[in-house]
């Protein structure tokens, strides 16, 4: 397993607050670190305000981490400049109605990455936004057209190919289906799945459906609160949650299946105000499990086990039959 | 469906809205019936007429959709006769709207205790002072904390599953027979999706409404409902018990809509796919709505309109097939590996 990118203690703060409230500090993202490896795909769950979309935008070199450190192939991101960070990792965005520029026709969406590069002649370009148009399942004769003519998953079809164009290392997607119908959802993760397979694509997968999640990634980290409370194989992890958030993840996920049930309500289902998060472990006001010194009072440590992460001070022991189970991919976390 | 207890009966609900490019028909001959503490969960995708009935129902569309119907009846009252004060007096009091988006649903200029005296001061004889003291009773029994405190506050300074609670408690005031709940927790993280719909759940434990969910999300369905109707280009498609239409669904859209779902529970290998996109909703019905894209299709399936029919006890489908045609065989949905549209 070849790493692509390294995190290493990534914080973000953002300065918030005006005239009146004062000066605020909202610290999105605390001391995050992750490795994902060539060909993997990670996928990334929590709730709004848990800092997801932060983590892309500072993958991305979009935003600068506040502290800490972004590796890609080994080098510090910012050493890269923004054309080279481009050809390394690029994006496919939640809202196909708002990310495609509607002045631009269809083609020369797909080609413009490939333009800011300044890569080959026009008419090389536009054989390529033939190939990829064919490669993600977009009839030709739409390249003419506008993004106002193409429905939705049309839509998602352009972006995938703008991002794919100049051939990234890394695909980062940000809720890819999510305004999106269900048949036509199917139709999009089919695409990916297929792309990943042939490509060899590493992909970031950020995602609140964990079905979604489940059928895409390999493995998975999930961000409450700026820091990752759990992560590690997909199967394993959404199949036997260890930190007690994940399980109030997966419990609150309805299976579309006859006799389900809607889970016992939790303690208290709120996510307190990233402003001012609890003191302890952030998850405690919410957890079932919470004791009233450690939780209250210590940050819990993450802890390693057969490569997986969970950062708790009581997490549900790793079951035994999930363990037996290998899983799909191996890798490491570096130890704090 | 001449069903005597029923809450609500729809008959044969058409929805006509003339635009520039021609007449369109998004709701075509629905009919649907609640029961007291029923929940009917109406589900489909975007474009299938879903959230159209519901407007329609309530009276709530603009003057130049031409909406007709054999009947939409509340509680033997018939609402096509009323006028429309006397629907307006309806709509909030024995009829209420959840929308999907609590924060277009308040006005962000009052502050949340207002405007609930406003809905009770409107339907009920009530002085401004016992009004409030309901409001806030009605926030405490939908399980917001110190509801003093956000009696005064405004909508912008609730988080959005408050926000959605309130909407909630709005609704509930004048302790109406039917709630009409369009996409409810559609906004909100699953977390808080589970508490709303627990709460909604219990709440009509207690006053026993009507409850008619609107929703695209099987797995909200299948929590929830009590019966089902699938709604497929401005038709009901199939409509049954939750569980067996869930287990067993008896239309081909429905199959393929299950199909297509990622779940926790299954590994890899691709979904299924439902071929080809929604069809644009104009002129009369010549054939099955489903036709084109349905894998079973026939030559039967595309000579005449079908019609709803009866397939044992509390179900129905507007299929011609019969209900025992070979199923659970996902390779059928993998076809035409819709990749080329």
């Amino acid at each position: 397993m070849i790493e692509f990118l390294r995190l290493r203690g990534v914080c973000r703060d953002y300065n918030v607050g005006g005239v009146l409230s004062g000066n605020q500090t909202l610290q999105a993202l605390r001391g995050i670190d992750l490795e994902i490896h060539k060909g993997e795909t990670l996928g990334l769950v929590g709730e709004s305000g848990s800092g997801k979309s932060t983590l892309a935008k500072i993958i991305l070199g979009n935003e600068p981490p506040s502290a800490g450190q972004v590796l890609v192939g080994g080098a510090p991101l910012e050493t890269r400049g923004r054309k080279e960070r481009a050809r390394l990792i690029q994006p496919v965005f939640q809202d196909p109605y708002s990310s495609l520029n509607p002045r631009m026709s269809i083609s020369a969406i797909i080609a413009a990455p490939l333009e800011v590069q300044g890569y080959d002649t026009g008419k090389v370009r536009r054989e390529k936004v033939r190939e990829m148009a064919a490669m993600v399942g977009l009839p030709e004769h739409l390249l003419a057209a506008y993004p106002v003519q193409l429905s939705g998953g049309q839509r998602q079809r352009v972006a995938i190919a703008r991002g794919l164009i100049v051939e990234p290392e890394m695909l980062i997607c940000d809720e890819p289906t999510s305004a999106l119908d269900a048949s036509v959802q199917a139709q999009i993760l089919n695409l990916l799945a297929r792309l990943k397979s042939e490509m060899g694509l590493t992909m970031l997968l950020i995602s609140h459906d964990l079905g979604v999640v489940r059928h895409l990634s390999d493995r998975v980290a999930v961000l409450y609160l700026g820091r990752i409370v759990e992560a590690g194989a997909a199967e394993q992890l959404l199949g036997s949650p260890r930190h007690p958030y994940t399980e109030t993840l997966v419990g609150a996920a309805l299976p579309a299946r006859a006799g389900t049930k809607l889970p016992p309500p939790g303690p208290n289902a709120e996510l307190p105000s990233p402003l001012a998060p609890p003191p302890g472990c952030a998850f405690h006001p919410r957890c079932s499990k919470a004791d009233r010194t450690d939780c209250r009072e210590r940050v819990p440590e993450p802890t390693v086990q057969d490569g997986n992460l969970v950062c708790c001070h009581h997490p549900n022991p790793s079951d035994l039959v999930a363990r037996a189970v290998q899983p799909r991919t191996t890798f490491q976390f570096t130890e704090q | 469906m001449t069903d005597e207890t029923q809450l609500l009966r729809v008959e044969d609900l058409c929805v006509d809205l003339p635009t520039v490019s021609g007449l369109l028909s998004p709701v075509r001959s629905v009919s649907l019936s609640v029961a007291r503490n029923e929940t009917l969960a109406i589900v489909g995708e975007s474009g299938s007429g879903k959230s159209l009935t519901a407007t329609a129902i309530l009276g709530l569309l603009p003057r130049s959709a031409r909406v007709r119907s054999r009947a939409i009846e509340l509680d033997g009252t018939d609402l096509t006769r009323l006028g429309a004060r006397a629907l307006r007096r309806l709509r909030g009091d024995r009829i209420a709207m959840i929308f999907q988006d609590p924060m277009t649903a308040l006005d962000p200029c009052y502050r949340v205790g207002d405007q609930m005296v406003e809905i009770l001061r409107q339907h009920r004889r009530i002085s401004r002072k016992d009004a409030m003291e309901r409001a806030r009773g009605m926030l405490a029994q939908v399980g917001i904390p110190a509801p003093e405190t956000r009696l005064r506050q405004f909508p912008h300074q609730l988080s959005g599953g408050l926000r959605q609670r309130v909407v909630i408690a709005m609704a509930l005031l004048c302790e109406p027979d039917l709630i009409i709940a369009d996409e409810p927790t559609t906004a909100l993280d699953v977390t808080i999706q589970a508490q709303i719909l627990s709460l909604l759940k219990s709440l009509q434990e207690r006053t026993g409404f009507g409850l008619i969910l609107i929703t695209h999300d099987f797995g909200v369905v299948a929590g929830m409902a009590d019966r089902i109707a699938v709604m497929y280009g401005g038709e009901v498609v199939e409509t049954g018990p939750c569980d067996e239409l869930l287990e067993a669904p008896l239309h081909p859209y429905t199959e393929g809509l299950l199909q297509a779902l990622p779940s926790l529970r299954v590994g890899d290998g691709p979904l299924g796919l439902i071929p080809g996109v929604v069809p644009r909703q104009v002129g009369p019905r010549l054939a099955c709505g489903f036709v084109d894209r349905c894998p079973y299709a026939e030559t039967e399936c595309s000579e005449h309109p079908v019609q709803m029919r009866e397939q044992g006890f509390a179900r129905a489908t507007r299929c011609i097939l019969p209900s025992d045609r070979p199923r659970d065989d996902r390779t059928v949905w993998h076809r035409q590996m819709g990749e080329d549209k």
